[in-house]
């Protein structure tokens, strides 16, 4: 995670929603993944988180 | 996959470098994580299984298997927590001794931060975790002292690399020499016998399809069996992939140096490909680009996003 943004170098996610990925329903991964891209424009190196 | 779980468990989806992670609440104070991942995410580990905990300690850690993405994240979370860690008796001496080739470390460019086990799991033990009873099974193929874990009562089944929704892990015993497929047909047939409603799977999300996936598992298992060389070109694709999950990305020449000097993959070259490292790096790249795996730009070659 990075400790400025609080995201993860990886996939932009924060942790709250990295935790609860497994039991989101696809309409809220869809609203996640729409502040995705976003989110990359900020940031930083890449480490993608698995 | 609302309501498909008892709200004593949260799952932890991580992605292929790391496994996913199992946290089980015991009670008010107390918690149990199944797998660890890789060691390069040890740190995020740390912070999911803690958010995950909802305030309890981690006072016990339990691996299926003793692979580098499943164990990865054992040392980091023994040091912030003090938990206890259960390794598969299968895989004692390995760990005990630290033998980073047996381990599968070496052989394929892989890291593992070392660490030590409190205690053994056998098939046929029972495990209180999540305040629910679960049973070890033996589940091999992909790694032949990997266990699953089965809760009858929530019909949930803690799955390994074993089975997943599309398939299942590499078959590292058959690239050994062992009867890897004989043992994973042994293992499908173990898993179709049981009543599950729910698969909480190594890696990929949870899910409850269970008897396609079982089908579809068992297409593979068709497939390569018919086929054995598969087994081998899968692993190569795989494990390459692996690597570069693992270092972000590499030159052309460096994966030929991997496949030349890490010795499983030389090994496995020797025995399947028989090509140049640097062609066979090239050949591998080709295909791992073409269907979208990897993408290169110049001879750099990177996990495609």
């Amino acid at each position: 995670m990075d400790d400025a943004t609080g995201l993860c170098r990886g996939c932009s996610r924060t942790l709250d929603e990295i935790a609860r990925w497994s039991v989101m329903q696809d309409s809220e991964k869809q609203q996640v993944l729409a502040l995705l891209a976003q989110r990359k424009k900020i940031k930083m190196g890449s480490d993608p988180c698995g | 996959v609302d309501n498909l779980l008892p709200t004593s468990i949260r799952v932890l989806e991580r992605g292929w470098l790391s496994s996913n992670n199992v946290v089980l609440h015991d009670d008010a104070g107390t918690g149990t994580v199944v797998d660890t991942g890789y060691v390069t995410h040890g740190a995020q580990t740390v912070a999911l299984v803690r958010h995950a905990l909802e305030g309890r300690r981690l006072t016990r850690l339990v691996n299926t298997h003793c692979h580098s993405d499943h164990i990865g994240g054992n040392a980091a979370l023994a040091r912030a927590f003090g938990c206890t860690i259960a390794i598969p008796v299968g895989e004692a001496r390995n760990i005990a001794e630290w033998d980073t080739e047996a381990l599968h470390l070496d052989g394929f460019g892989q890291h593992c931060e070392r660490f030590a086990f409190d205690s053994t799991i056998a098939a046929g033990d029972t495990l209180t975790m999540g305040g629910l009873e679960w049973q070890a099974l033996a589940a091999p193929g992909h790694d032949m002292d990997s266990l699953v874990l089965y809760a009858p009562e929530p019909r949930v089944l803690i799955s390994a690399d074993a089975l997943w929704e599309n398939g299942f892990g590499v078959l590292f015993p058959e690239l050994y020499g062992e009867p890897g497929l004989a043992a994973t047909r042994a293992t499908l047939d173990r898993i179709a016998a049981l009543d599950v409603a729910t698969v909480i799977p190594g890696h990929g999300p949870v899910f409850s399809e269970v008897g396609a996936a079982l089908e579809r598992a068992y297409g593979r298992l068709d497939a390569f069996t018919r086929d054995p060389e598969r087994v081998t070109r899968n692993a190569f694709r795989a494990l390459l992939v692996f690597y570069l999950l693992d270092r972000q990305l590499a030159r052309l020449d460096e994966l030929a140096a991997l496949l030349e000097q890490a010795s499983f993959f030389a090994m496995l070259n020797a025995r399947s490909y028989r090509l140049e490292p640097g062609v066979l790096a090239q050949k591998l790249v080709a295909e791992l680009a073409e269907a979208g795996v990897l993408q290169v730009e110049a001879d750099i070659v990177r996990p495609a996003h």
